[in-house]
């Protein structure tokens, strides 16, 4: 249908044109303004709470019971204490002590990894340093503390470094006053980039991360409550309030599989659709065919349970995930 | 009702693609731009949600009385609710409810039941039937199985048999229930042979005696005068091979249970011992003792030719075969002590599958294929136990004073044995299912032995 056409027919026939035009603009107000939600339950955040007998109970502690031994061997073994107070002045340093490098472009000190790890404050003062000033200060305190051997100290400064340290702060200060200089000498960057890309072996070590594990602190004498979590046994992870957990939990009530001999994994699936209220749209759909007896059986069992433990009480607040999805029914978890 | 419906849907569709006139285009418009809006919800892709099986509990099922057809049904219709209720029961698989708690009296076979008020027992399944003498005497058992979430029939057959048939009809359709709910074959519908012993123990009369799996219908087929031992079913059913000892060496029968015809398989030299039929029935399979040790050989029984399969200085007995015929298991001490050996049915090498603590008999292949069942001594103790065919896997279902010759079920499932307490008693049956659960006594009028469990009878 043309332009013309259509103009034609508009002409023709005004009145139904318009009842047209009228028909499409109130569906198209109606999808927008009547779209608004139905009202929707606040979301809450549930908890599933079942009544259990004792020997299932019993069963669900094992996990909590045993968890300790089973997780010990995955917990990182505890190495001996270092002390953290200290290294975290030591921390700061490494990144300093790469920007120390880009400023001397000139690189005429070959030791100076050994400098940039007593020197943590510089970076402050680095940037302003282009004049190479600075760099000379730094050399006098390195020279006399390592004759050769700079790195093992550097590790095991602790004695030594906050006394450089102090030195090296009393010096800076009176330098930091040019910092505003740096907005011109900004531009001097770049050739820091270069530094960095021009690999210098002997500088290896400034490019390490020193920075002690943190986490031996928090693996020190007491260990992770949950430490069953996330094991085979535990079942904290099942405490989640998830509507996948809250569907499993229920549905598994009515399911009641046959019995398998053979070693076979049945894995049975259906779409389901649910309503708001939980109750089924329609009877669920298997999903793939279902060839054997006893997989036959097996997709009958499971049907059963999903009609018959409906309606499900589950979160509205994801009723976009649970409106339509896909149960699979598997045997594997009762085998392990 | 639901094809009906979408006939209307399809014909509707068809008039419009046909004859679009200008409302029914702009109805098909709005559809369209309904299904638009609906479609997300089936376009997006679903969560898969699995759920893991919980732990194994027995299926819940109803089987009320059957509906007697007449006035003189009532017993046999009331019976075979109960032999099928019996059956379930024992199989360990099913739990069938109490009649106590059943909402309704079933009343008329034909019309539908009441599924919603079987709801609250939380049954799987409802079984109902009706038993209804004819007017040429035979007896017609009709029954449904009815799933009782859905309210769909799962499955139907009616039987016509003589009256006195009445519990094997009740076997088989208990064994249609079996297949339906748990997906596997059945083995109600099956005999067994055993040795029935009574007397006192220093001059015990042992007969061969046969009886229905749940222990019903025994049957005598020797008159005692003789000691009998071993006996076997053919795959065919029809015949039993048995050793009997009379006077001189024991002799290898061949015992027909239809027409109680017996003959002798061989006169062979020296003592044979655990003859068994391979699946296809054409053969017989025992151990024959030379001197210090025994060897294996196969009989052809329409050729009457035998052939030797094993030629060691050791004692090879209790052959069996598997499923499809084509390898054999048996006992050898060719290591030191009892041990289980495979090997073609053509014999060539021998594998040893057993590597257990303690000494290994009686093997019997599983007639599914699966799981080889043997006696293990050891420790002081008899015990029942099975392994996967090559060895691996090795379960023990059951263990005590003295549990020795395990036989399958037809379908692989269960296996029956014999115990002795010890003391001045004698041995008794047993059952009990292939993971172990479910142990229980098979009834047997005396002291009995050597069960061997026929294949299924239809």
């Amino acid at each position: 249908m043309t332009s013309a056409d259509l103009m034609q027919f508009i002409r023709t026939r005004k009145g139904t044109a318009f009842s047209v035009a009228a028909h499409v603009l109130v569906l198209c107000w109606s999808l927008f303004s009547f779209s608004a939600r139905p009202m929707v339950l606040p979301a809450e955040d549930l908890v599933p709470v079942d009544v259990i007998s004792e020997d299932n109970s019993s069963k669900a502690k094992a996990g909590a019971l045993t968890g300790r031994k089973e997780v010990a061997k995955l917990l990182a073994d505890k190495i001996g204490e270092k002390k953290p107070t200290e290294d975290i002045v030591g921390k700061v340093d490494p990144k300093p002590v790469t920007e120390t490098d880009a400023a001397p472009t000139p690189q005429p000190k070959p030791e100076k990894p050994v400098e940039k790890k007593p020197d943590p404050p510089k970076p402050v003062e680095k940037k302003p340093d282009p004049p190479k000033p600075v760099a000379e200060t730094k050399p006098e305190p390195p020279k006399p503390a390592p004759a050769e051997k700079p790195k093992p100290e550097e590790k095991k400064p602790d004695p030594f470094n906050p006394d450089q340290i102090a030195s090296v702060l009393n010096k800076d200060k009176p330098k930091q006053p040019p910092k505003p200089q740096q907005t011109a000498a900004a531009t001097p960057e770049p050739p820091k980039h270069k530094s960095e890309r021009k690999f210098d072996a002997e500088k290896m070590s400034s490019l390490i991360n020193q920075k002690d594990p943190t986490r031996q602190a928090v693996t020190g004498t007491e260990l992770n409550a949950n430490a069953a979590l996330g094991t085979v046994r535990g079942a904290a992870a099942e405490n989640a309030a998830s509507w996948v957990a809250l569907f499993q939990q229920q549905v598994n009530r009515c399911w009641k599989p046959p019995y398998t001999s053979v070693d076979a994994n049945p894995v049975v699936a259906f779409n389901v659709r649910l309503r708001r209220d939980g109750t089924l749209e329609g009877p669920p759909v298997p999903v793939g065919a279902a060839d054997t007896p006893f997989l036959r059986a097996y997709r009958d069992s499971a049907q059963r349970a999903i009609i018959a433990c409906a309606p499900y009480n589950l979160p509205p607040k994801y009723y976009d995930d649970w409106g339509y999805f896909q149960p699979v029914f598997n045997e594997d978890a009762r085998r392990t | 009702m639901k094809r009906i419906h979408h006939m209307n849907d399809s014909s509707e569709l068809r008039r419009l693609l046909i004859s679009p006139t200008r409302r029914e285009l702009i109805a098909g418009a709005v559809a369209l731009g309904a299904a638009a809006i609906g479609a997300p919800r089936s376009v997006l892709a679903q969560t898969r949600v699995p759920i893991p099986a919980g732990e194994f509990a027995p299926i819940p099922i109803a089987v009320p009385p059957f509906v007697p057809g007449g006035a003189g049904d009532a017993d046999v219709a009331n019976g075979i609710a109960q032999v099928i209720n019996n059956n379930l029961k024992r199989s360990g698989l099913f739990a069938p409810v109490d009649q106590a708690a059943f909402p309704e009296r079933i009343s008329n076979f034909d019309a539908p039941p009441q599924i919603a008020s079987w709801r609250p027992l939380n049954i799987q399944g409802l079984v109902t039937g009706r038993a209804t003498r004819q007017p040429d005497g035979r007896l017609k058992a009709e029954f449904r199985l009815w799933d009782a979430v859905s309210g769909q029939q799962r499955t139907g057959q009616q039987y016509v048999t003589a009256p006195e048939y009445w519990r094997r009809i009740a076997h088989i359709i208990s064994d249609q229930i079996y297949t339906a709910m748990t997906g596997e074959k059945g083995y109600f519908d099956s005999r067994v042979v055993f040795v029935d012993e009574s007397g006192p123990a220093d001059r015990r009369v042992k007969r061969l005696a046969l009886m229905d799996q749940d222990g019903a219908n025994v049957r005598y087929l020797t008159r005692g005068a003789d000691l009998v031992l071993t006996p076997r079913f053919s795959p065919s059913s029809q015949e039993i091979t048995y050793m009997e000892f009379g006077q001189g060496d024991p002799k290898v029968y061949l015992f027909n249970i239809e027409t109680g015809q017996r003959e002798i398989v061989g006169n062979f030299p020296g003592m044979s011992f655990s003859p068994r039929f391979s699946p296809d029935g054409q053969r017989i399979i025992l151990s024959l003792q030379q001197g210090g040790n025994s060897n294996l050989f196969v009989m052809d029984l329409r050729s009457r030719t035998t052939t030797r399969l094993t030629d060691t200085p050791a004692i090879d007995t209790s052959p069996c075969y598997s499923p499809d015929g084509s390898q054999i298991c048996f006992e050898s001490d060719r290591g030191g002590k009892p041990q289980i050996y495979v090997m073609s049915a053509n014999g060539g090498n021998a594998q040893r599958i057993s590597f257990g603590e303690g000494s290994y008999s009686t093997p019997v292949w599983s007639p599914r294929g699966d799981y080889i069942a043997f006696t293990k001594q050891g420790g002081g103790q008899f015990a029942i136990g099975i392994m996967k065919t090559d060895g691996s896997g090795e379960r023990i279902l059951t263990s005590g004073f003295h549990n020795e010759g395990p036989t399958f079920s037809p379908n692989g499932r269960v296996l029956m044995f014999f115990r002795d307490l010890g003391g001045t008693g004698g041995p008794s049956l047993f059952s009990i299912d292939v993971s172990g659960r479910n142990e229980l006594k098979v009834p047997t009028p005396g002291y009995a032995s050597d069960p061997a469990w026929s294949p299924l009878l239809s």
